[in-house]
């Protein structure tokens, strides 16, 4: 393999390390894949945020309701930001791969693989920022449906997290009950 | 999380059995409450005075909390939002009091997002047979079984998960400046007093243990009212 391709030159430098200084690179980079989900709901909870200042300046006098609405469909677009966290941390202070047997290179990818799929978390951090701004902006408009509004909110964001959780049953598996390792 | 870390302490055993911090601090809040609920119940007035006016005023906005997410048929079911509401609520914000919170910890958050979820599952079926209830999971299409399937158990996932994350990474985010304002003092002042830990971390105290903690509790008890009433109709 002396003079292998760009790839292999790459694998070979790579396995010239200790497994275990492998593992716990690929869990530093893992953790902070994890955390680019973050722009989901960042994004998701602005624009509630935006759609909420502008309800109250369009009806002042529900601006409780409206405040209350914002950040309840802000909370629950936060979930996907805090999955993601729970993720990275776990690989941070409890990470079950360390002391793993097993091929170094398939553990690696397995960390890499579980934050990777931390990234889904965008999705869902968007549509339910999304949600919660269209549900601020109907309680702005009709304060007196704002229990109804509310409802219809949550279980919209309720269906909308479910992309979300199968990263979280991926990332999860892959930490803890990792398939590859057995094949 | 494991044992070592942020995860919960193990207070002591009983025989082989590991007692967690987690249990400890739950039957103190099971003690308080229950304790507070004795007190506050006893020899009630017809004109409310002291205690009685706050019991009073906490049952009556569970009440309306209930009727306006449930509807007013379905107000059997205050008594428990009440205690889900009072339990996370008070889980949550015992942090400022340098107990380790319950709800910090994946056991408790998907034991009451599990009684959430057999809850939603029984009165579905209750009200509406076996049958009925069950073909509601072939709408719209019948193809879409697996994706309904998926998509009712992913809920008290992301309840537990929630909850549970939101805590855990306040406690962390705490712990980690705790640290940090220790490191400051002894590096600025050459002391080993930690000065700078009064009063500072007082502001993040503030959001995430009274903001976030209260808002999650509010958000728990939204979602489990909206998931039941939502299998009864």
């Amino acid at each position: 393999m002396e003079n292998g391709n760009f790839i292999v030159n790459f694998l070979n430098w790579l396995m010239s390390f200790e497994p275990k200084a492998i593992v716990l690179a690929a869990s530093a980079i893992g953790a902070g894949l994890a955390m680019i989900a973050g722009i989901g709901p960042g994004v998701g909870q602005g624009y509630a945020a935006g759609k909420g200042a502008e309800a109250v300046s369009r009806n002042p006098k529900a601006s409780r309701e409206t405040t209350i609405t914002m950040l309840l469909g802000a909370a629950v677009a936060e979930t996907s930001g805090i999955l993601a966290l729970v993720v990275a941390l776990i690989m941070l202070f409890g990470n079950p791969l360390v002391n793993l047997e097993g091929n170094a290179l398939v553990i690696m990818a397995s960390a890499l693989g579980a934050g990777l799929a931390m990234i889904a978390g965008i999705g869902p951090g968007i549509g339910q920022g999304y949600a919660a701004g269209k549900g601020t902006e109907g309680v702005g408009k009709r304060p007196k449906l704002q229990s109804q509004i509310v409802r219809t909110m949550l279980v919209g964001q309720a269906v909308a997290q479910t992309t979300g959780i199968y990263a979280l049953v991926i990332a999860l598996v892959l930490l803890f009950a990792n398939p590859l390792l057995g094949l | 999380m494991g044992s070592e870390g942020f995860g919960p302490r193990i207070a002591f055993y009983i025989g082989d059995i590991p007692v967690s911090e987690t249990v400890t601090v739950t039957w103190l809040i099971i003690f308080v409450l229950g304790l507070f609920s004795i007190l506050a119940t006893r020899n009630l007035k017809k004109e409310p005075r002291g205690l009685q006016i706050i019991v009073e005023t906490l049952v009556s906005t569970v009440n309306n909390l209930t009727k306006q997410n449930m509807g007013e048929r379905n107000l059997a079911f205050a008594p428990f939002v009440g205690t889900l509401l009072l339990f996370i609520g008070i889980s949550n914000i015992i942090g400022l009091l340098g107990f380790r919170p319950p709800t910090g910890d994946l056991n408790t958050t998907m034991c009451l997002s599990i009684t959430t979820f057999v809850l939603t599952q029984f009165f579905g079926v209750k009200r509406k047979g076996i049958v009925n209830y069950s073909k509601g999971f072939l709408q719209p299409m019948p193809f879409l079984l697996p994706l309904n399937i998926i998509g009712e158990l992913a809920n008290p996932v992301s309840l537990g998960f929630r909850l549970f994350g939101n805590i855990v990474a306040g406690i962390i985010i705490m712990s980690l400046l705790y640290g940090a304002l220790g490191g400051f003092t002894e590096m600025l002042l050459g002391i080993t007093v930690p000065l700078f830990q009064a009063g500072v971390p007082a502001v993040l105290h503030i959001y995430f243990d009274m903001f976030a903690g209260l808002l999650q509790s509010f958000i728990f008890t939204m979602l489990t009212m909206v998931f039941i009433s939502g299998a009864m109709e």
